[in-house]
């Protein structure tokens, strides 16, 4: 089952795995020389302030990321771009200690996925372009035709060819019950956040979506001087002893302080404790209080592998089918939608075909994820030992001190929290003998603190 | 205006001065550049007073890739024309994506292909240059 010239793909969901498929098809199929008619399903508007215009997500691009994307020549104009960051800051219970990177170059970006945070609307014009907008229209250069209207439904017409029904609206001359389009193929790019998978669940090929978990994102006004003042050009990480909390990161993202949390079913009572935790406070003017409601969302995000993503002429791409535990969504979001355009150009559009191209890409995601689980799954045993959590303070700041290098530890938790390597790179290098042993000889000079009765290593 | 944007934005990238060297010929390289913004020079110590200028490269352009398929040192220096931010992009990371999907690193082909096409056309010219010189001193 392959596509021939001008055929019709559908793709249903305009964030980065939508727009990054259209682009990838596309430029592929340019350099293959056959044509093709993609149309894109975004009723969403990304110069919308707030929740309208917002696909709901931290909004750092990873320093892995912005390396491929100015390699394969994607651009993100200035205008994309809030900040650049240079280093992370771990602020444990006790203690913390900053990480910065061999190379004396930002290459970690953040951005806002929308139009901007609510409340932003009074302001225009807007000094910031949505970087979902950017890759919007980065698809529609290459000939992209985006439809701005909700799909109501999908189906299987006679040929086993997968149907495109559209939301009526007040006046639209489209009959509800006459297709909008039948496609050659149909690339679902739905996130786990709208109603969007139910349409592919419903097309009863077996998918199944990814289990989830709920994050907490708020974007935090403290005015473009304060944010740098307090936060530097670095992300700051809080791994602290809270139930339910995995951990949480404050991001300098221009004007605003993009504050992320994750854990298990984090809601508001967990954003509140997390908020009036001291080191968190301490980066905060003095007096400064969260606003009562500021622009904030509560995602669902991907914790687990999906079932069946694909079947003949459909396949399923981004949140709602692999992605990368924790961090960098968008990244994943990337090397899947490339993956996804390689084999329906090189394999063909086939179950098989995804089975034999698309598929690995997934397991290897999934497989990735779960040495992921349990690199997360460790700082649960640090929590229960706090001489670890300062031992690991401790090599940090031993390391940092060498100019030169190597830091294997600070690299590692770079990595870790930048989303700049694959887990199973991470805890290889992780599990070097010379961390293991640097590891152990500061956890039991921080035991002998402990007994002494001191709580801080120096 | 409230969301005026401050003046210290940090920028992405490594910054570059006019005629200050981003790469040097000779040295050891385990990083490609891709220019952001501005423009720079590749030149080249062909034994003459003044270094041969081999290309000038635009924004978007590459440079050192070479380095990435080959352990030799750098062949050229570039320098920067008026100021010029780059990024560069590790050896390590480029294989490894390169492992994960053949076609990342498609357009650097497409431009190593560009490069040795202009380089042939480059030698085929200066052979005939050569050849009409030693005709005309015959």
């Amino acid at each position: 089952m392959q596509l021939n010239p001008n055929s019709r793909i559908a793709i249903i969901g305009g964030g980065p795995s939508g727009s990054l498929s259209a682009y990838f098809l596309l430029e592929l199929a340019k350099q293959m020389g056959l044509t093709l008619q993609v149309d894109l399903f975004e009723p969403r508007d990304f110069t919308a302030t707030g929740p309208p215009g917002c696909n709901m997500c931290g909004g750092v691009i990873s320093e892995s990321l912005m390396q491929k994307m100015a390699t394969e020549g994607i651009r993100l104009p200035d205008s994309v771009l809030l900040d650049a960051i240079d280093s992370y800051v771990l602020h444990t219970d006790t203690d913390f200690a900053a990480i910065r990177p061999l190379h004396e170059e930002m290459r970690i970006a953040s951005i806002f996925r929308g139009g901007g945070p609510l409340g932003a609307d009074s302001q225009r014009p807007l000094p910031w372009t949505s970087f979902d907008l950017h890759l919007l229209d980065l698809a529609k250069s290459l000939g992209t035709r985006h439809i701005s209207r909700r799909v109501r439904h999908l189906s299987w017409d006679k040929d086993a060819k997968p149907q495109v029904y559209l939301q009526p609206t007040k006046g639209d001359p489209i009959q509800e019950e006459t297709p909008f389009g039948t496609y050659d193929l149909l690339i679902g790019c739905v996130g786990l956040n709208g109603s969007g998978i139910k349409l592919f669940e419903k097309l009863d090929f077996g998918y199944h979506p990814p289990a989830s978990d709920r994050a907490w994102i708020a974007e935090l006004y403290m005015g473009a001087e304060e944010v740098h003042r307090r936060l530097g050009n670095a992300m700051h990480i809080f791994l602290l002893n809270i139930p339910r909390l995995q951990f949480a990161a404050l991001t300098p993202k221009g004007h605003y302080a993009t504050f992320i949390i994750l854990g298990h079913e984090v809601d508001e009572s967990l954003a509140k404790q997390v908020f009036q935790a001291p080191q968190v406070k301490h980066l905060f003017p003095e007096g400064w209080e969260a606003p009562v409601r500021p622009c904030h969302c509560q995602p669902r995000i991907n914790i687990g592998p999906p079932r069946h993503p694909f079947t003949d002429r459909v396949v399923l791409v981004g949140d709602c089918a692999s992605s990368r535990l924790y961090k960098d969504g968008i990244g994943a979001a990337y090397r899947m939608a490339k993956a996804c355009a390689v084999t329906v150009l090189t394999h063909g559009i086939g179950a098989n075909d995804f089975q034999r191209g698309y598929w690995p890409a997934c397991r290897s995601l999934d497989h990735d994820n779960r040495l992921g689980h349990f690199l997360f799954s460790m700082d649960g045993v640090m929590r229960k030992f706090p001489p670890f959590r300062q031992a690991i303070l401790t090599v940090i700041r031993a390391e940092q001190k060498q100019p030169k290098g190597p830091h294997r530890l600070s690299s590692a938790l770079w990595d870790t929290f930048t989303g700049s390597a694959s887990y199973t790179n991470i805890f290889a290098r992780a599990a070097h003998p010379v961390i293991v042993l640097r590891m152990l000889a500061a956890i039991i000079r921080a035991l002998i603190n402990s007994l002494k009765g001191s709580t801080h290593v120096v | 205006m409230l969301f005026k944007m401050h003046d210290e934005k940090p920028s992405l990238g490594l910054e570059f001065a006019h005629g200050e060297a981003i790469i040097r010929e000779g040295e050891p390289g385990d990083c490609l550049y891709v220019i952001l913004e501005g423009r720079a020079e590749v030149v080249v110590d062909d034994g003459s007073e003044t270094p041969y200028v081999m290309a000038i490269l635009e924004r978007d352009s590459y440079f050192g890739e070479m380095s990435m398929f080959t352990d030799h040192p750098r062949v050229a220096t570039v320098r920067a024309l008026g100021p010029v931010r780059v990024m560069s992009v590790d050896k390590r990371g480029f294989l490894r994506w390169m492992g994960e999907d053949p076609s990342f690193s498609m357009r650097i082909m497409i431009k190593m292909a560009e490069r040795i096409r202009s380089l042939i056309a480059e030698v085929v010219r200066l052979r005939t240059t050569l050849r009409t010189l030693k005709e005309s001193e015959t």
